[in-house]
């Protein structure tokens, strides 16, 4: 890897931490995801450190090319991520929908209940 | 024995009081309830104005949600049967005694009210494309129950106290027609059909209920397929 290559990845991955250490802190995500963002930042580290072990692990599982190993892991975490994101974005819709639905039900009632109160005080 | 009307109603300012007025003039002693699913026209200001028993949902939920809401608050009032009445004039008053009848003589939990069973009695039929797409989907309500439901996605349906109770817990809001007759025919309810008659929208656009797609028709075949598996695993009621 060129000096100036690596130079620009360990700033990218800098910041990339930075980011997320962030948003962590300032409690804008959850400890369950966190988690996932810190071990990517901490691979990244890795990988830039000793380039030398990413090519070997690739070579040892069989890739040709280091960068197939590389968008091969990207691409399943990416998925996995997605995947988690729509199982959570179902949960919640779901959520929601009991949310509003209890709330407008309360609402009518609160309605309900004042319209008496008034047709009472009226008499 | 209380009964109500849940009325689903989505920017129908122009069918909502006139489908009030009939069931009015129809019988003094039907309850209904209008759900505003949260409309952008004026149909909450009409159902205030004309003092109209309504609940006004915060946010737009989709028919499902709107239709579960209905039924939560039928649960909560302890009404005996509850029918699916739509707010955009399609469904006719004079059959709600043909609906209820199975479900006072004991013979249905549930039943629909079909435009394909007798074919005569429906003046509106409905498109080709829409009729076909029923036809798909009963015939995998057939093949996932072993019940022959003609139209599975008539909107006009009554329901007794369980299935009510039922609803209120967990009413599948995604593809609510369909998926809500298999749910309860695989949780062992009685599920039955009478002939009705549907009249053509008379105002507004419809929003709802559409087989646009193929998507749509893979999707509720899916939906019926797990939703019947899932439910002989545990083994139904």
């Amino acid at each position: 890897m060129q000096i100036s290559l690596r130079v620009a990845l360990i700033l990218i991955t800098l910041v990339y931490m930075a980011l997320i250490i962030r948003a962590i802190k300032n409690k804008k995500m959850q400890i369950s995801f966190s988690v996932f963002w810190i071990i990517t930042g901490l691979i990244l580290v890795i990988a830039i450190a000793i380039p030398n072990a990413i090519q070997n692990i690739s070579k040892m599982l069989g890739f040709e090319v280091t960068v197939n190993m590389i968008f091969c892991v990207a691409i399943f975490l990416s998925f996995y991520l997605i995947f988690k994101l729509n199982i959570l974005y179902s949960k919640e819709s779901k959520v929601n929908i009991t949310l509003v639905q209890e709330i407008s039900l309360l609402n009518k009632r609160i309605q309900d209940l004042e319209n008496k109160e008034n047709e009472r005080s009226n008499d | 024995m209380r009964v109500l009307l849940i009325i689903p109603a989505y920017n129908e300012q122009e069918n909502i009081l006139r489908v009030c007025k009939e069931i009015e003039a129809y019988s003094k002693e039907l309850d209904y309830v209008v759900i505003n699913d949260g409309s952008k026209d004026n149909t909450l200001a009409i159902l205030e104005e004309n003092k109209i028993n309504h609940i006004n949902l915060i946010q737009n939920l989709g028919i499902g949600g709107a239709v579960q809401t209905g039924y939560k608050y039928a649960h909560q009032q302890g009404y005996d049967i509850a029918i699916q009445f739509d707010g955009d004039g399609q469904h006719d008053v004079t059959y709600i005694p043909n609906i209820c009848e199975p479900i006072l003589q004991g013979q249905a939990d549930m039943v629909i009210g079909s435009r394909y069973l007798d074919k005569k009695e429906s003046q509106f039929q409905s498109t080709f494309m829409r009729r076909f797409g029923g036809n798909i989907i009963s015939f995998f309500i057939k093949r996932t129950t072993k019940n022959k439901i003609t139209d599975p996605t008539s909107g006009f349906r009554a329901t007794n106290k369980k299935i009510i109770a039922e609803f209120a817990k967990e009413y599948p809001t995604e593809y609510p027609e369909p998926e809500s007759t298999v749910c309860m025919i695989c949780k062992g309810y009685k599920v039955k059909e009478v002939p009705v008659s549907m009249k053509e929208r008379q105002g507004g656009t419809s929003s709802i209920r559409f087989f646009k797609t193929a998507d749509y028709m893979i999707k509720v075949v899916l939906a019926i397929i797990l939703d019947s598996m899932n439910l002989k695993k545990k083994g139904g009621k």
